[in-house]
């Protein structure tokens, strides 16, 4: 028999490209009949689909009650796939009363018992299929399966279980992560992380304490930027401690858990965050500051008015501007402290809450002890949108619009 | 002499249509597998988390627009009604002579309002900032017009206040869950992936009502059936697979997602670029692999983009040339990344690919055919292979056609109908004959513009994005 060498080499050109045709030709033929193959088998599976959705979805109470023995669906993989998906589908948008009812059908019809089952013997794209749906049941029972998968050598599988955890909303949930953490350290993608997290541990956020004080930098970062979503109030003294701390995400975790959790010394302990030396910390308690609607903030974000950053003084000046009742006295503050960029900012903020012609009449009607000589300054500067005298310049060089 | 010329051109022409071909061939191999990987993924990710998330990271939209006043109000109000946690919309009114601005004004209820707006990176004047009464998510920029996309974009870069920037064609339309699932990427990795682009598809044809698709139709116009199988092409097989090397080296200006902390610092979009979204792309990569950062530039295939694709064969043309223009343009300034040890696979494979099989390829093709031609006149080849090298070019290359049907049919299945099934698959044996070669004589005219220094840029004629039904 020829050898591949030879009989390439006895192929003249023109015999090589007809072979080259032909082969192209059954090439495009047999992705025609795939096409065509393909879309009909589709067209039929879809219709079939459609139909028995139907005739499930009228016998649904049935169904959930148990009149209709399990046993006549749950081992034909397709009625049992239409009516997990129908039976979850429901359980998300459920109220409080319904989504016992499913659960315990669930339950009962072993739905449950088989995910558990396919999460832990499966792999691949099936194994990930089981893990998000058992996520989808919110079945306490579910997280040994989900915790053993956070262990898989496969990222996409650890992400499934992550995620599947993260729809228990659990505390429990929350223990099996937060113990996979320390044990493994950061080995999936931090944002999926950061959600089961807030989604688990919003009813008990103590149980980040432990982890946020005895783990590495880069993940005490990620959990107390969960602890900043999810403090509450009883968190008080954890929350000054962390604003102390040498890493700065951590500090800038701790304005936004204060601005949350709302503490009686907030005020305070963001107003020395708001001095910070990194930006970004000086930024987030700025923001901080400005949600707690506090007069007791007014001089911490007047001060941040004329920060060197420019974010800074554009959430400063929202923060003043939302509160609106104290809108002409925080002008007059703003006009003395001579800073023309914080006027600016402070200008832009009220402009897009709408809020310029309201000030303008406060200042025509206000009175107060002073205001005589304040009156007409501040009603120049508003109207001229800068100040009276030359002023000394600020680090950024921004290009004024001017409002047409 | 002349003989062995004849007889080098030809190999070489066989050589460079086979190689080219082999090329495409693998990249639909790896397209089909990537996209079914993808597929499967998001199967087990539900879009709602990212909406559900406290933490998603808000995307600033930049949306230029230059007389727009036909499609504006219904394209910012499609923008708005984006499925995305937080948003930020930015329209820049590039010096438009037509009423868009009193068109937004008219629908948005837009007030003025003075901004700190920081020059960070250089763009035309600004005549005037304007924030939406009716959303207030909504910013309008007046600016004057500098003659290109890329200044206007430039503008809203600075006013922009989000970690990200999506780049938007005001006039295209974008689907509803496209932000979350351009963002599923940079959710995996936020540290790594620095821009992202989306798939660009053609709108004509569909039924549109109130700013939203309504149902996907094939077009009726033979030459926009073709352009249809062209962008598939384009964007399910050859983005798809150079992404997968981290070769992509360009995102749509039309729909495109980027760190907007890296776009700043290359200093924006370059506003002389002929095709500054490739532009862009070309010189984030220089950045990066120069300052030796581990980076990823993706590709999602399922966030989709629809736009209006010329209706004429003039159009089209001009649409063409500008963009071959922009090629020329691009590659010229980048010609030093070629095989370069810094550049990696961009300088290696990426960019020799884009000079060789797309830059060259007018010049190659047809001097090719002219050559084959005379060969065959003088008696230099035989006619029997000159049949047979013509249909076995045209059979491979139809595979490629049919391999991007496919990959469509396999993934996303947009088009329901039979009918446009059936009409899309008859048009990929048209696509290499007489298109592909009308197509390289476009491209040819572009080059040439650009030699002459003809760099002008004619607005191309558009319907609008009104409400219209299917036939």
């Amino acid at each position: 028999m020829a050898s591949g060498f030879e009989i390439l080499h006895r192929l003249e050109p023109s015999a090589f490209v007809f072979k080259a045709i032909i082969g192209a030709i059954a090439a495009d033929v047999l992705l025609l009949a795939f096409i065509l193959l393909r879309r009909s088998y589709r067209m039929h599976y879809f219709r079939k689909r459609d139909a028995r959705v139907f005739e499930l979805r009228q016998q649904w109470d049935a169904l959930i009650s148990g009149e209709i023995p399990f046993e006549t669906w749950r081992t034909k993989s397709f009625d049992r796939r239409i009516i997990e998906d129908m039976a979850l589908d429901a359980f998300e948008a459920a109220a409080a009363d319904q989504s016992a009812r499913l659960l315990k059908f669930l339950r009962t019809s072993g739905l449950i018992e088989k995910r558990i089952f396919e999460a832990r013997k499966l792999k691949g794209w099936r194994r990930r299929t089981a893990l998000v749906a058992l996520g989808r049941t919110r079945a306490p029972e579910g997280i040994p399966a989900l915790s053993e998968a956070l262990r898989d050598h496969d990222p996409e599988a650890r992400n499934a279980a992550l995620r599947g955890l993260g729809r228990l909303g659990s505390p429990e949930a929350a223990e099996e992560i937060l113990h996979w953490l320390a044990e493994s350290g950061l080995n999936v993608p931090i944002l999926p992380l950061q959600n089961a997290l807030i989604n688990c541990s919003r009813e008990r956020p103590q149980i980040l304490l432990p982890y946020l004080q005895l783990a590495g930098p880069q993940l005490r970062e990620v959990l107390a930027r969960v602890l900043g979503e999810v403090a509450s109030t009883s968190l008080g003294a954890e929350l000054i401690g962390m604003a102390d701390d040498e890493l700065p995400e951590l500090r800038a975790a701790a304005a936004r858990a204060l601005s949350n959790a709302q503490p009686g010394h907030a005020v305070e302990v963001l107003g020395e965050l708001s001095r910070d030396v990194v930006w970004f910390v000086r930024l987030r308690a700025v923001v901080a500051i400005g949600k707690l609607y506090d007069k007791k903030a007014i001089p911490h974000l007047i001060k941040s008015l004329t920060d060197s950053n420019r974010l800074v003084r554009m959430r400063a000046a929202e923060g003043l501007v939302d509160l609106k009742s104290e809108l002409v006295s925080i002008f007059a503050q703003v006009v003395k402290t001579h800073d023309r960029y914080g006027l600016h900012a402070f200008l832009a903020a009220l402009e897009n809450a709408d809020l310029r012609n309201r000030l303008d009449a406060e200042i025509r009607q206000a009175a107060y002890s002073g205001i005589e000589e304040d009156r007409e300054e501040l009603l120049v500067v508003l109207s001229a949108g800068k100040l009276t005298e030359p002023q000394t310049a600020t680090p950024a060089q921004p290009i004024e619009t001017a409002a047409q | 002499m002349i003989h062995h010329f004849l007889n080098l051109a030809n190999y070489t022409l066989f050589f460079y249509y086979l190689s080219g071909n082999l090329v495409y061939l693998l990249a639909l191999i790896i397209a089909l597998k990537t996209s079914a990987a993808h597929q499967r993924g998001i199967e087990s990710f539900r879009l709602r988390w990212i909406t559900e998330s406290p933490l998603a990271p808000p995307i600033t939209l930049l949306a230029p627009a230059h007389n727009e006043e036909k499609s504006i109000r219904v394209s910012i109000r499609n923008l708005l009604e984006l499925d995305y946690p937080e948003l930020e919309v930015i329209v820049i009114n590039d010096g438009s002579k037509d009423r868009t601005l009193q068109e937004l004004h008219d629908e948005f209820k837009l007030r003025p309002v003075r901004m700190v707006y920081v020059q960070e990176v250089p763009s035309a004047g600004i005549r005037g900032l304007y924030r939406s009464d009716a959303d207030p998510r909504l910013l309008v920029i007046d600016k004057e017009s500098a003659g290109s996309k890329a200044d206007a974009v430039n503008a809203g870069l600075n006013a922009a206040t989000s970690p990200y920037v999506c780049i938007v064609d005001s006039d295209s339309m974008l689907e509803r869950d496209s932000l979350l699932r351009i963002m599923v990427p940079v959710l995996a990795d936020p540290k790594r992936v620095v821009g992202v682009g989306g798939i660009i598809r053609i709108l004509n044809g569909s039924e549109i009502q109130g700013g939203q698709l309504i149902r996907v139709r094939l077009p009726r116009k033979s030459i926009e059936v073709i352009q249809v199988i062209e962008y598939l092409r384009a964007f399910l097989i050859g983005r798809e697979a150079w992404a997968q090397g981290n070769m992509m080296l360009i995102i749509s200006g039309a729909f495109g997602l980027f760190r907007t902390d890296l776009v700043r610092a290359i200093g924006g979009y370059r506003a002389k670029a002929i095709g500054e979204d490739f532009d862009l792309v070309a010189r984030l990569h220089r950045h990066l692999l120069e300052k030796g950062q581990e980076y990823r530039i993706q590709f999602v295939p399922d966030p989709v983009c629809w736009t209006e694709a010329p209706s004429d064969l003039k159009s089209l043309g001009r649409q063409r040339a500008r963009w071959h223009k922009g090629l020329l343009d691009t590659l010229l300034p980048n010609a030093d990344m070629l095989f370069r040890s810094p550049y990696g696979r961009v300088g290696a494979l990426a960019l020799p690919y884009l000079w060789v099989y797309e830059l060259f390829a007018p010049i190659i093709e047809l001097l090719g055919i002219a050559t084959i031609i005379i060969a065959a006149i003088l008696g230099d080849l035989s006619r029997e292979f000159f049949i047979q090298f013509m249909i076995f070019g045209y059979a491979f290359a139809t595979v490629i056609s049919i391999g991007a049907v496919l990959q469509e049919e396999l993934t996303y299945k947009r088009y329901s109908d039979w009918q446009d099934v059936a009409r899309l698959v008859t048009y990929c044996f048209f696509e290499h004959f007489p298109y592909r070669q009308l197509h390289m004589v476009w491209r040819l005219q572009g080059l040439w513009q650009y030699l002459r220094g003809d760099m002008s840029w004619k607005p191309l004629e558009r319907k609008g994005l009104h409400t219209t039904t299917a036939p």
